[in-house]
């Protein structure tokens, strides 16, 4: 049995039997192992997100197969958690109830929810904030809770859809410092997407570079430097180089790909 | 923002923050009174001017004036049109309006509840909503003043056809609503309790109803005039007692002054049934910001 997540040979199309299919991603093949961290780096559009939804189970693959620990993934669930761009925390709920929303569908004790809530909120940094309304919060509490919400089902891999996203530089930064810290302690897997280099390159153990639409693996760069990094080492730089160049060409392609489509 | 006025006596500005304070607390009240007075200002002009007929148009001063006069006339009882009621007190008057509200309300509370537990039938199992929705919609138009003779068929005189006119007038707009704010449910909510390990029961229970609530609450406030338009046609034909009667009543035997003294207790009424459903709306939804709550 392979531990880590399996992707093999897969494909998605949307709306298939449609006028229109839309080829998202194509005979794409990736390994996560235990405790890795991955980030997926591509233009806009380019099918990371379907990945990330059928890694979750969220959406089926068109072909090809996902194994998780050796099992098909087939349906979502509480292992591999999915986070989004924006919190989606319930807004009919405190941030604590929020947290410990899916340890109460799992059935745990009140108690013992308790306790989860308060050491996940110490976790995150939001101490003081568990009685608190979602929309009482900044935008990078709020994808902290949504942070700690996740990681109350205790996953064995994180997916997360260009969670920093919509937040400003400032938090970003520390946003990043934050999960790297919560990686490092809880040992699971990380599949992150991401458009930004830097994101990219401060984050993962591994960079997979996708192609422009239907997503292809069009590199790997494994990084080795120790965390955190300084962006500004010849290191990084060069990294970021070679990454700016590969990105560089997709975008190209996809621009006159839709100039295509206009014409 | 602190208010810094340099030098000031600091009783003064202390005063003026209270005085502000209070401003800002009455404010809506005293804009309710300006339109208030615009309206009843305009009315006493035209009579003053001799464009309103008094008999047939009587200005607030004179619908207003004699209120014992006009009180003879309120019997919770209900009368035959044209008599003098037993009733004569404020009491008997605020009886009548008792009686309208509760047919009101009882209509409006069964409306949401039952359009919410169809609307949500119909998405959650789907066998019963191909066989609802078509006969949802295609009722859905039909007026609720086409039903009135329905209501009588049914249930007779009384409380009961008033009550079902308002459930109609509320039920299959509610349902529809529903369904549109079933739809719109952010995807991520659901997504997220799937992966949280929700079934299908449970995304309904803990999901799906309390995010389609607040809206659904909003539009139940807007039709809460149309209940009462309805609940008046209602008691003017089907019941024999209420506002809607007494309006009958003061119709066939010329009364203007007490049409309109009876439209200005209806206005008020339903002014103040919006409020109430805007403070339930306000405790029992705390999750929606103010600002989606809206109006006054």
């Amino acid at each position: 049995m392979t531990l880590g997540l399996k992707i093999t040979n897969v494909s998605k199309t949307w709306n298939p039997d449609g006028p229109e299919p839309v080829p998202a991603v194509r005979n794409l093949t990736l390994d996560v192992e235990l405790g890795e961290f991955v980030v997926l780096l591509g233009p806009s559009g380019c099918g990371k997100s379907s990945l990330l939804y059928i890694v979750a189970g969220l959406e089926d693959a068109t072909e090809g197969s996902v194994t998780f620990d050796g099992l098909e993934v087939a349906e979502p669930s509480p292992e591999r958690s999915l986070i989004f761009q924006e919190a989606a925390l319930y807004p009919w709920l405190t941030v604590r109830d929020n947290i410990t929303f899916g340890l109460k569908i799992a059935g745990q004790s009140p108690k013992k929810q308790e306790e989860s809530a308060e050491r996940l909120l110490r976790l995150v940094g939001l101490v003081g904030a568990g009685d608190k309304r979602p929309h009482e919060l900044s935008g990078g509490m709020r994808q902290r809770a949504a942070l700690a919400r996740a990681l109350a089902m205790e996953p064995k891999v994180l997916l997360m859809d260009e969670p920093f996203a919509a937040l400003d530089i400032q938090t970003r930064a520390r946003m990043q410092g934050h999960l790297l810290n919560i990686w490092e302690s809880s040992k699971a897997s990380v599949l992150l997407v991401t458009h930004s280099i830097e994101e990219a390159l401060a984050l993962a153990d591994r960079v997979v570079v996708f192609t422009a639409r239907p997503g292809q693996i069009k590199a790997e760069i494994p990084i080795s430097a120790p965390r955190p990094r300084d962006m500004r080492s010849p290191e990084m730089i060069d990294l970021a180089i070679q990454c700016e160049a590969l990105l560089a060409e997709e975008v190209e392609k996809s621009f006159k790909e839709q100039e295509q489509e206009l014409a | 923002m602190t208010d810094k006025t340099i030098g000031a006596p600091v009783t003064q500005s202390k005063w003026n923050s209270v005085f502000k304070k209070l401003l800002t607390r009455l404010e809506p009240t005293l804009w309710v009174f300006a339109s208030l007075s615009i309206f009843v200002g305009l009315w006493e002009f035209a009579w003053w001017w001799g464009w309103a007929n008094p008999l047939l148009l009587p200005p607030p001063h004179i619908f207003l004036a004699n209120l014992t006069d006009q009180f003879r006339f309120f019997d919770p009882g209900g009368t035959r049109a044209g008599a003098l009621a037993t009733g004569g007190s404020i009491f008997s008057v605020l009886g009548v309006i008792a009686w309208s509200s509760f047919r009101v309300t009882a209509g409006l509370v069964l409306g949401f509840t039952l359009s919410l537990a169809i609307g949500i039938g119909i998405r959650y199992f789907k066998v019963f909503g191909k066989l609802m929705l078509p006969l949802v919609t295609m009722l859905a138009p039909i007026s609720p003043v086409a039903w009135l003779p329905v209501a009588v068929f049914i249930f007779g005189i009384g409380n009961p056809p008033a009550i079902f006119l308002v459930f109609i007038a509320i039920f299959f707009i509610m349902t529809l609503a529903t369904l549109s704010q079933i739809d719109n449910v952010p995807a991520h909510y659901i997504q997220l309790a799937r992966i949280m390990g929700c079934n299908k029961r449970q995304i309904y229970r803990h999901v799906i109803l309390p995010a389609i609530l607040p809206e659904l609450f909003v539009t139940l406030r807007m039709n809460l005039f149309a209940a009462w338009m309805v609940v008046l046609i209602a008691e003017a034909v089907g019941v024999g007692s209420g506002l809607g009667q007494v309006t009958m009543m003061a119709r066939n035997t010329f009364n203007a002054s007490l049409v309109f003294f009876t439209m200005t207790l209806i206005g008020i009424t339903g002014f103040a049934f919006d409020q109430a459903l805007r403070y339930v709306q306000r405790k029992v939804l705390w999750w929606v910001g103010p600002s989606s709550v809206g109006g006054l």
